[in-house]
């Protein structure tokens, strides 16, 4: 009687459990957004950009803007999150002492996204990017 | 182990578990106790599955007009394992009725409800109420055609209550008509309001049975009484593990159907109630305009009287169901009397079309929207989603002003593309938007396509197929029954020459000698049975 019960327990425990913990587990997807044009951007200096992404949110159909620094070097360019690695504040470029700085906590980040200061963990998260004929796009 | 009979013990010392669980599992059962006895266990059961069930499906569940339809689209068709919650909510509402009645019929004919058991009686009567109300809010929660049009329905019926009708409408719609108000205070009473009666009644019920024990055979059996576990909690517990496979098995391989969304200008849609409710619906065939309050509130509301004081009514200890011919012939004649209506009413219920089964205008709009003029907004970081991802939220006019020439409507869309779409071929693109919507997959093969797509550029501005595009001329769902390829060439091209009355403006030199004798061959094979064209 006990492995009965057991099993319809079970039963209903992972139906349900696998529905609420599904869109949880679920693999992250990521896409190619096209965000500058190459010529746009100046040499050396970390340019923030808003790239649009639509993405699903479940049942509906959300717009997410996401700000990137595009660095480039020559014809290369790097990307890099604009989210502070510490808590989630906003970081941005601040020209004179040539830092990306978060307003939170001092945070504190050079052009290549390393900690120079404060509490952040690790340096900036980095997305790969690639030239389409002078657009860059980025995957995010 | 040691240390978890101490922690036990610690437990019990602090709240009196063992006692509990003693009280529980050794209810002394009068001797002949059999397999009759299982039914109120299964009711249970089923009630607190649909407890968890719908716990979970309000994770996911928008009770808003704009989203309520999307998000279970959503449970149904991608979140995993969510087409089968639904499936066990779903027909987990059917088994608990199926329950609820075979428990109520048991106690019937064994003669349980009598003295000392009245209050016990009643406060199962009032459960079923609660259980039907579950039934009639959750109907309309999806918000599908389905949901709609029938909650219209039963709040017209609650309208043709005599005077004070039009404000119990009023109260139940939340405002002057069916919508986000009706929508949330319905969601309020499906999940707030009842569950809050049902486990308040149910705890009730259950101490009552307790309290008088329950009533066992009909003819006491002489005897020592024995204990609840394990001798009839193996029989409970079979009994529950047979209804929950075959529920799990339903859940889990047949598909719960949604409907198109909800659409108040749809006035073509014929709702029929679930079956529990469909003898009702039926009786109100037979007590048209004035009378139908007799179907709507009399005849129901005397059953559901009478129902509630039988034991006050049939009051002498007997319980031999022989010996109560008269409480056994009514019951009986109203179990009849409803399974009769159902039938009937089943017999009379019209079939849906699929929602998600792609009509020709369907077909042909997913070519339309391929087209690179869409693209140059509706692409991966372009002003609009993909087509593949736009989920119409706007009305048709406005879509359908979009599609023909989408400055007009978004003033600086970038790079507006030049030129539009003509309104048959926006018709197809909206028709394939709605059935994507819908869940619908565009069918791999598809017969007669040219001449579909011909169809969806031209005819749909003028001429209705499946329920679909503009009522100027005749209807052509099953035109292949009345005309051969041939004829409609030959018509289509000039109609003037076929007859010199015709309204029709003659095709023959938009269209090539190719297209006109597929579009031709495409409405012959128009024929009862044909389907969307997409077999």
């Amino acid at each position: 009687m006990a492995i009965i019960q057991a099993a319809m327990g079970a039963t209903v425990a992972f139906v349900l459990g696998r529905t609420v913990v599904g869109p949880a587990l679920g693999a992250k997807r990521t896409d190619w957004w096209p965000a500058a044009t190459l010529s746009d951007l100046t040499e050396g200096e970390p340019t923030p950009v808003t790239i649009r992404r639509a993405q699903t949110d479940g049942y509906r159909q959300t717009v997410n803007r996401e700000v990137v620094f595009l660095i480039r070097t020559k014809d290369q360019v790097t990307a890099l999150s604009s989210t502070c690695t510490h808590l989630g504040c906003r970081v941005a470029w601040d020209a004179e002492a040539a830092l990306l700085k978060c307003p939170c906590h001092g945070g504190r980040f050079d052009r290549n996204g390393a900690v120079k200061a404060g509490p952040p963990p690790v340096p900036l998260a980095r997305f790969a990017t690639r030239i389409e004929s002078g657009q860059v796009m980025v995957e995010l | 182990m040691p240390r978890l009979t101490g922690l036990i013990d610690w437990l019990d010392s602090r709240t009196g578990i063992k006692a509990g669980r003693a009280h529980l599992l050794d209810e002394p059962l009068p001797p002949g106790v059999n397999w009759w006895f299982v039914l109120g266990s299964i009711l249970l059961f089923l009630l607190a599955l649909q407890l968890l069930s719908g716990i979970v499906l309000a994770m996911y569940y928008v009770a808003a007009p704009d989203h309520a339809y999307d998000s279970i689209r959503y449970v149904t068709d991608h979140l995993p394992f969510g087409g089968f919650v639904r499936g066990l909510h779903f027909f987990g509402a059917s088994f608990i009725v199926i329950a609820a009645l075979a428990h109520m019929a048991r106690v019937v004919a064994f003669g349980s409800y009598k003295s000392p058991r009245e209050v016990t009686w009643l406060t199962g009567v009032a459960l079923l109420l609660v259980i039907m109300a579950f039934a009639l809010t959750g109907y309309l929660l999806p918000w599908d055609q389905k949901a709609y049009w029938a909650t219209t329905v039963t709040i017209n019926i609650a309208r043709s209550t005599p005077l004070m009708g039009e404000s119990i409408a009023a109260v139940m719609r939340g405002g002057s008509q069916l919508g986000a108000l009706t929508l949330l205070r319905w969601y309020a009473v499906h999940v707030l309001l009842l569950p809050g009666a049902l486990v308040a009644l149910v705890v009730t019920h259950l101490y009552l049975m307790r309290r008088h024990g329950i009533s066992g055979p009909i003819t006491p059996r002489s005897g020592a009484p024995t204990p609840f576990y394990p001798y009839h909690a193996i029989r409970d517990t079979l009994a529950v593990a047979a209804v929950f496979a075959v529920l799990i098995t339903m859940a889990a391989t047949i598909r719960v159907p949604l409907d198109g969304m909800a659409d108040p200008s749809d006035a073509t849609y014929v709702p029929r109630p679930e079956w529990y409710f469909l003898s009702l619906f039926q009786l109100l065939k037979y007590f048209p305009g004035r009378l139908e309050p007799v179907a709507t509130l009399v005849i129901p509301g005397v059953v559901v009287t009478l129902v509630a004081l039988l034991p006050f009514l049939d009051r002498r200890p007997e319980r031999h169901p022989a010996r109560r011919r008269l409480v056994m012939l009514a019951c009986g004649l109203l179990a009849v009397g409803a399974g009769t209506l159902t039938y009937l009413g089943l017999k009379d219920s019209p079939t849906h079309a699929e929602p998600g089964r792609f009509t020709p205008l369907a077909i042909a709009g997913a070519e339309f929207a391929a087209d690179q003029r869409c693209a140059a907004c509706h692409r991966t970081g372009g002003a609009a989603n993909p087509m593949s991802d736009t989920r119409i939220t706007k009305d048709h006019d406005w879509v359908l002003a979009h599609i023909r020439d989408p400055d007009t409507i978004t003033p600086g869309s970038r790079k507006p593309p030049t030129g539009g779409m003509r309104e048959s071929q926006a018709r197809s693109v909206i028709s394939y938007l709605q059935h994507v919507r819908a869940g619908g997959v565009a069918p791999s093969t598809v017969e007669h396509k040219q001449g579909i797509l011909v169809y969806g550029a031209w005819c749909a501005s003028c001429h209705i197929m499946d329920g679909e595009g503009v009522k100027n001329g005749p209807e052509l769902t099953r035109i292949g029954e009345k005309r051969d390829a041939k004829w409609l060439q030959a018509w289509i091209a000039d109609p003037g020459a076929v007859d010199e009355n015709a309204d029709m403006p003659a095709f023959g030199d938009r269209l090539s000698a190719d297209e006109l004798k597929a579009v031709a061959e495409f409405l012959a094979a128009r024929k009862h049975g044909a389907g969307g064209g997409s077999n």
